[in-house]
């Protein structure tokens, strides 16, 4: 032993590890019973003396969660309204000296580690914030609270990139979760599918996940079903059932909301996320009053709670209340800065109020969050077809049919605007485009308008003394109510060219020369040129 | 009493809120000082000085101790150490001095003999402040008192007015001992607080550290846009300004004024994305304050969301966006057309002619019509900045200067009666400007001089006059121009320097000094003669006006004898000035087509040029272009050969050149005279003819004339020139010595300056 002082070095702080936790075991398990009870003043002060690292960090822990627990009664009774941003977590700053100092010592393990960050995130600290939280997952990789806060201060994939994290299996659940957060939602769902297959096939948690992504893609149906199969796994889980509602909501499946309204009441009903679902329900039985009352009840349970302002926003449009509108979707930038439905809230509330021009920058805004969302574009658009902008307008059109148009809506736009401004070639070019993408979309649409598509198609077909063509259209027309008589004339006035043109007329040449003057028969890529 | 007057403040902060006690201890102070008053016995004097000391006290900001120390001690320092004494009672006992100070204190209701009797200022206030201290909770009883010795504690720990009584400064490190657990503890804090300071760098620099109450932010905010509009340079720098607002936003987020404030000083900076972004921020804040009424009508958010619109409009239009600015101007004036706001509607109108001028096209209807509607509306403002932009208008288009000069005269009686006094300073600008441009430059420095000497209506808030504005300015800029054409370089560079102090390059209004700048460096270069110092002048000039650079383009290459290239130029620049009917360029290019005439000797082709353009100047009444015209127009027709002509012409244009034109006119139009002179006079160079001696002599009179002017710019050139004729002159009278004598000076000139001179005969 005497000649390998070194080695005995381990092994002797092991054992005053050891030693340290035994001393402290009195203690350390009398402040946690307080800590259980939130008793956590007294829970600190029963810890002051202990040395182990156990006791250290429940100690600061205890002095943290007490600050935040005094922050939030005072806010309660504070002096006046203008201290409402003032109330702040007194013993922040205390902790924070305090382990700043452990910290250069290096006498932090991962827990005290990440209690720290936390501490530098709430000072508003987030550079050194980062730093520490990734000095913390190092030093404990399976904590995946750290995990998650450091999630909350990544803003975008370079950052991201740029952290130097530990290689470990838990890794992968954080990028996953980040490539959610930041909209990569490909990357997400094929770290995800991974993770099945290495073993966590029966994790809800992943299939939560994998369901809020698609959410996140607006791919409903997949997400739908992801969640029907979370619910049976798992009954008695209140955690994303917001998103579940809003997607029941989105399809307007009645019956399936209220049940899950009425069983998360039974399980929780003071959880945000109860109050949101209900929100949900009311609003999808056009009680607006109620729905408000809702979300605001969600917002006093979280006032961080973002889809809550978002949503009461909404709420407040139905009912025309735009100024408590416009108020909620600002309370709701101010939580998120790049929640995109806020924006585009914000920017509907002033195309109803008639400023076109002024929901521009709020629409842009909303699509720069967006860059691939259709609605934004299609939005961005009617503004500008709105203050006349046409070329704007047909970028924008033609840019969110580019980009997948959800609401197929946009090409219908953009015929219309080309039937406007008489370029007939483009438009029919649009019809067609559009009557395909319906067809192709299988599903039929409340909205559609094949038929104003057939009509002017038939139309066009005609002009141009394409008949068969023509005939076509017209034929289809007769197929919706709408149009039928006018594609049955069309077809009489078709039939009646075909018989002149086979009587021979006079003028032989005449109708040759016209056939000769080759048609415009627009390609695609013609359509190409106003693409931005 | 004492305690009245801290109460009072309280409240007073607040009144709308519950309770009303946003940071209350600020304001103890005051009501201290009301129970000193009335408890001690106080001089007349002293006493007068404090009751008017009340009112300020409790409308103004919030002061922290120490200031307000001082101010009451100013007024009577037995007060203010009563109060001293009575806050260190309070702060340094324990809560229940506090509760004691609050119920000895003479209610209202009861009090009938003093200054708190209930309807008084001091009463009602008292009032206030008791029944919104009887309504807090214990716990924010308490919450009061702690914060009541952090203002009293915060005031001493850093002792910076150097008057710390000694008697406090040991009474609170006795406390300390006793209210802190263990003096350990304390020094510990202490100590935990340095490293804190070092990174925390960003909110402990600023000016006030941690967040302001109500009060204060409001003044903070109320006098930073005070300077930015009068005085820039005294105003916080934009980044420490956006610091600040970042700081006040955060710890009170619905403080919408402050997203102005935080706009007008994007504004500033030229940031058009944070401007916009803070400008449409204000507006959704205003809209949720301005809930009350749902109305479309004057009031409710209606309407902020019509001036919301008219102010995207402008933000664009300052930024040169036009188009945007029209789409929002016909958006704010369609929501305004539906909600009939006339007042808004006009607004919007005087929006859209500023618009179509920026724009560069006739606006007159639209200007007329705002004006009629604007008077009809009674808006004296807006009526009379129409008139002030018609007047502009008019002046370019040359309108006859008496109608001018009336609309000018009317709007000023009408600025008068309303006090308009940044309509006023316009106006004086403006006419400065029409004086000068049609060449009465006494005049036009009369108008500036009463500008800049006048002192304005503004109140004068915070110390500073109002005296940023553009009219200031183009004031400046004139008199810069005024004293440069008279040969004062000296006076022009501590204008400019004035100038560059009050408007900072990165600011609104800076371009103009720049231009201004740039012109009179040039023209001192080619006065000088040094052409290669004023072509690199000619890119800057051209960067903050493309017409005023190609004339100056054309300028240097005529002189360097590019001739061919010059003309292009004048050409081009001729064709686009007649386009934007610019007369004053349109006349200065004719001028210059006809000198590159001279230079290829076609004396008859320039004439027409000249002609025209003196019918231009006449007909536009730009006086000093037209005498410049007729000097020209001599100098053709003395090189024609018709001396007694040109000699004619020019006794018209003297008179004017000699009153107002620059020194440079004056000394060529006297050389140009003495040529014609000795032309008349028969006086041929080389030949001994008959030289009429009268004439000669009255020749010579004129030359040397022309002589002190020319030396005055130091314009060797034309020295040169003018000792070469005196020179002959003398010789041909005979008077040998002199002769020699300008001959020597002609040839250290000539070597002085090494470029070969033109032919004397080659220029005016």
């Amino acid at each position: 032993m005497a000649m390998f002082p070194g080695l005995n070095v381990p092994a002797n702080s092991g054992s005053d590890h050891e030693m340290e936790d035994a001393q402290d075991l009195d203690a350390l398990t009398l402040a946690k019973s307080y800590f259980d009870l939130k008793e956590y003043d007294r829970a600190a002060y029963f810890l002051k003396g202990c040395r182990s690292q156990k006791a250290y960090f429940l100690y600061m822990y205890s002095r943290y969660l007490s600050g935040e627990k005094k922050k939030d009664d005072e806010t309660v009774d504070s002096l006046g309204p203008l201290e409402k941003g003032q109330v702040r977590n007194e013993a922040l700053r205390e902790l924070r000296v305090e382990l700043s100092k452990k910290h250069t010592a290096g006498e932090l393990d991962g827990f005290t580690l990440y209690l720290y960050g936390v501490v530098l995130r709430k000072l508003d600290l987030p550079k050194e914030a980062v730093d520490v939280f990734v000095e913390g997952i190092h030093a404990l990789p399976l904590h995946w609270g750290a995990w998650l806060e450091l999630s909350n201060l990544v803003t975008n994939i370079e950052m991201l990139k740029s952290l130097s994290l530990p290689d470990c299996w838990i890794k992968d659940f954080f990028m996953a979760h980040m490539y959610t957060e930041l909209q990569m939602i490909k990357e997400a769902l094929q770290k995800y599918q991974n993770l099945i297959e290495a073993g966590f096939s029966k994790s809800t948690y992943i299939i939560s996940q994998i369901a809020v992504a698609y959410h996140n893609i607006r791919d409903i149906d997949q997400a739908l079903a992801l969640f029907n199969e979370l619910r049976e796994q798992d009954p008695y889980r209140i955690d994303n059932m917001d998103t579940f509602s809003n997607l029941l909501y989105v399809k307007s499946m009645k019956p399936e909301l209220s049940y899950l309204a009425h069983n998360l009441v039974e399980i929780d009903k003071y959880r945000v996320e109860t109050c949101c679902v209900i929100g949900n329900y009311y609003s999808l039985r056009s009680q607006h009053e109620k729905a408000a009352l809702y979300f605001q009840r969600a917002l006093k349970l979280n006032p961080r709670c973002l889809g809550a302002w978002t949503l009461m926003g909404h709420e407040y449009m139905e009912m025309k209340n735009t100024s408590a509108a416009i108020q909620a979707y600002r309370h709701a930038i101010e939580v998120n800065k790049r929640d995109y439905r806020a924006w585009y809230g914000l920017g509907q509330t002033y195309e109803i109020l008639k400023m076109p021009f002024y929901c521009l920058y709020y629409y842009r805004k909303a699509h720069q969050l967006r860059p691939n969302d259709s609605r934004m574009l299609v939005a961005l658009g009617e503004s500008y077809e709105k203050l006349s902008q046409q070329a704007e307008a047909k970028k924008c059109y033609w840019r969110a049919y580019s980009v997948g148009d959800v609401e197929k809506m946009a090409l219908l736009k953009l015929a219309k605007l080309h039937e406007q401004l008489n370029e007939s070639d483009d438009a029919a070019q649009c019809y067609m485009l559009y009557i395909q993408d319906i067809f192709s979309c299988g599903e039929q649409l409340e909205h559609a308008e094949v038929s104003t598509a057939l009509r002017y198609l038939g139309q066009y077909y005609f002009k141009n003394k394409l008949y068969d063509e023509a005939s076509l259209c017209a034929q289809r027309c007769c197929d919706y109510n709408d149009a039928r008589e006018e594609g049955k004339a069309l077809l009489r006035q078709i039939s009646q060219v075909r018989d002149q043109i086979e009587t021979p007329s006079a003028d032989l040449f005449a109708p040759l020369s016209n056939n000769n003057t080759p048609v415009r028969r627009v390609s695609p890529l013609n359509l190409i040129s106003f693409t931005p | 009493m004492d305690q009245l007057h801290r109460f009072f403040s309280y409240c007073s902060e607040n009144p709308k809120v519950n309770g009303g006690f946003s940071s209350p201890e600020e304001r103890r102070h005051d009501t201290t000082l009301l129970y000193e008053m009335t408890a001690s016995k106080i001089t007349l004097p002293e006493r007068r000085r404090l009751n008017k000391l009340i009112l300020p006290l409790q409308q103004g900001p919030d002061l922290t101790l120490g200031q307000f120390l001082k101010t009451v001690e100013e007024c009577c320092p037995q007060t203010a150490y009563a109060v001293k004494l009575r806050l260190h009672e309070m702060a340094d006992g324990e809560l229940k001095d506090m509760e004691y100070f609050f119920s000895t204190l003479p209610t209202p209701f009861t009090a009938f003999d003093t200054e708190a009797y209930k309807t008084s200022v001091v009463g009602l206030f008292m009032r206030h402040m008791l029944l919104a201290y009887n309504k807090l909770s214990f716990s924010q009883v308490y919450k009061l008192y702690k914060s009541l010795q952090h203002y009293y504690h915060s005031h001493y720990a850093k002792p910076m007015d150097g008057q710390v009584p000694a008697l406090v400064a040991d009474d609170s490190e006795m406390d300390l001992t006793s209210i802190e657990d263990t003096v350990g503890d304390r020094v510990d804090k202490e100590e935990l607080d340095t490293p804190l300071h070092e990174s925390e760098l960003r909110s402990d620099n600023t000016p006030s550290r941690g967040p302001l109450s109500q009060k204060q932010a409001e003044y903070f905010l109320a006098r930073q846009a005070y300077l930015l509009k009068n005085d820039e340079n005294k105003a916080l720098k934009p980044a420490a300004l956006q610091e600040e607002l970042n700081n006040m936003l955060k710890f009170n987020p619905d403080f919408a004024e402050a997203h102005y404030l935080n706009y007008l000083n994007s504004m500033r900076v030229q940031d058009i994305f944070l401007s916009a972004h803070s400008l449409l921020h204000y507006f959704d804040r205003l809209i949720l304050s301005g809930n009350d009424g749902k109305s479309n009508g004057d009031e409710g958010y209606g309407r902020s969301l019509r001036y919301a619109a008219l102010n995207l409009a402008s933000l664009h239009c300052r930024f040169g966006h036009y188009q945007q600015a029209d789409l929002a101007l016909q958006e704010a004036i369609r929501i305004a057309q539906e909600s009939n706001d006339h007042v808004c509607l006009q607004h919007c109108l005087s929006w859209l002619y500023t618009l179509e001028q920026m724009k560069g096209s006739d606006s007159t209807v639209l200007t007329e019509d705002s004006v009629k509607m604007a008077a009809h509306f009674c808006l004296p403002y807006l009526a009379s900045l129409g008139i002030q932009s018609l007047v502009q208008q008019g002046a370019t288009q040359g309108k006859t200067a008496h109608k001018l000069m009336d609309a000018l005269k009317d709007t000023d009686i009408l600025h008068w009666k309303h006090s308009l006094s940044e309509l006023i300073e316009i106006s004086l600008a403006q006419t400065t400007s029409i004086w000068r441009m049609y060449g009465k430059s006494t005049m036009s420095l009369q108008q500036a001089q009463l500008l800049l000497n006048m002192s304005s209506l503004e109140p004068v808030n915070f110390g500073v006059q109002q005296n940023n504005t553009e009219a200031f300015a183009v004031v400046l800029c004139h008199l810069a121009e005024l004293h440069a054409e008279q040969g004062l370089y000296g006076a022009v560079s501590e204008i400019i320097q004035h100038l560059k102090e009050q408007f900072p390059p990165h600011t609104q209004h800076a371009k103009l000094w720049m231009l201004c700048d740039l012109k009179i460096q040039f023209e001192r270069h080619m006065n000088e003669g040094k052409y290669h110092l004023a072509e690199p002048l000619v890119t800057a000039i051209t960067a903050l006006n493309q017409l005023e650079g190609l004339y100056r383009k054309a300028q240097v290459l005529k002189a360097v004898n590019r001739s061919t290239e010059a003309y292009h130029i004048l050409q081009q620049l001729q064709a686009r000035c007649e386009k934007t009917k610019c007369t004053e360029m349109v006349i200065r290019v004719m001028l210059s087509t006809a000198e590159l005439h001279w230079e290829s000797s076609g004396f008859s082709t320039a004439l027409p040029v000249l002609l025209q353009a003196l019918a231009l100047a006449r007909q536009h009444h730009l006086q000093s272009l037209a005498s410049e015209t007729i000097l020209h127009l001599a100098f053709t027709q003395l090189m024609l050969g018709v001396p007694e002509q040109a000699l004619n012409v020019l006794h018209e244009a003297v008179e004017p050149i000699l009153a107002h034109r620059a020194v440079m006119d004056k000394g060529c139009a006297m050389l140009l005279a003495a040529r014609c002179q000795m032309a008349v006079a028969g006086f041929k160079p080389n030949r001994q003819g008959q030289a009429d001696l009268r004439l000669a002599a009255s020749a010579l009179d004129t030359l040397n004339e022309a002589a002190a002017y020319f030396s005055q710019l130091n314009c060797k050139e034309r020295l040169r020139d003018v000792h070469y004729l005196q020179a002959q002159l003398h010789r041909s009278l005979g008077q040998i010595l002199e002769s020699n004598k300008s001959a020597m000076l002609f040839r250290l000139l000539d070597q002085e300056l090494q470029s070969p001179a033109p032919p004397v005969s080659m220029r005016l």
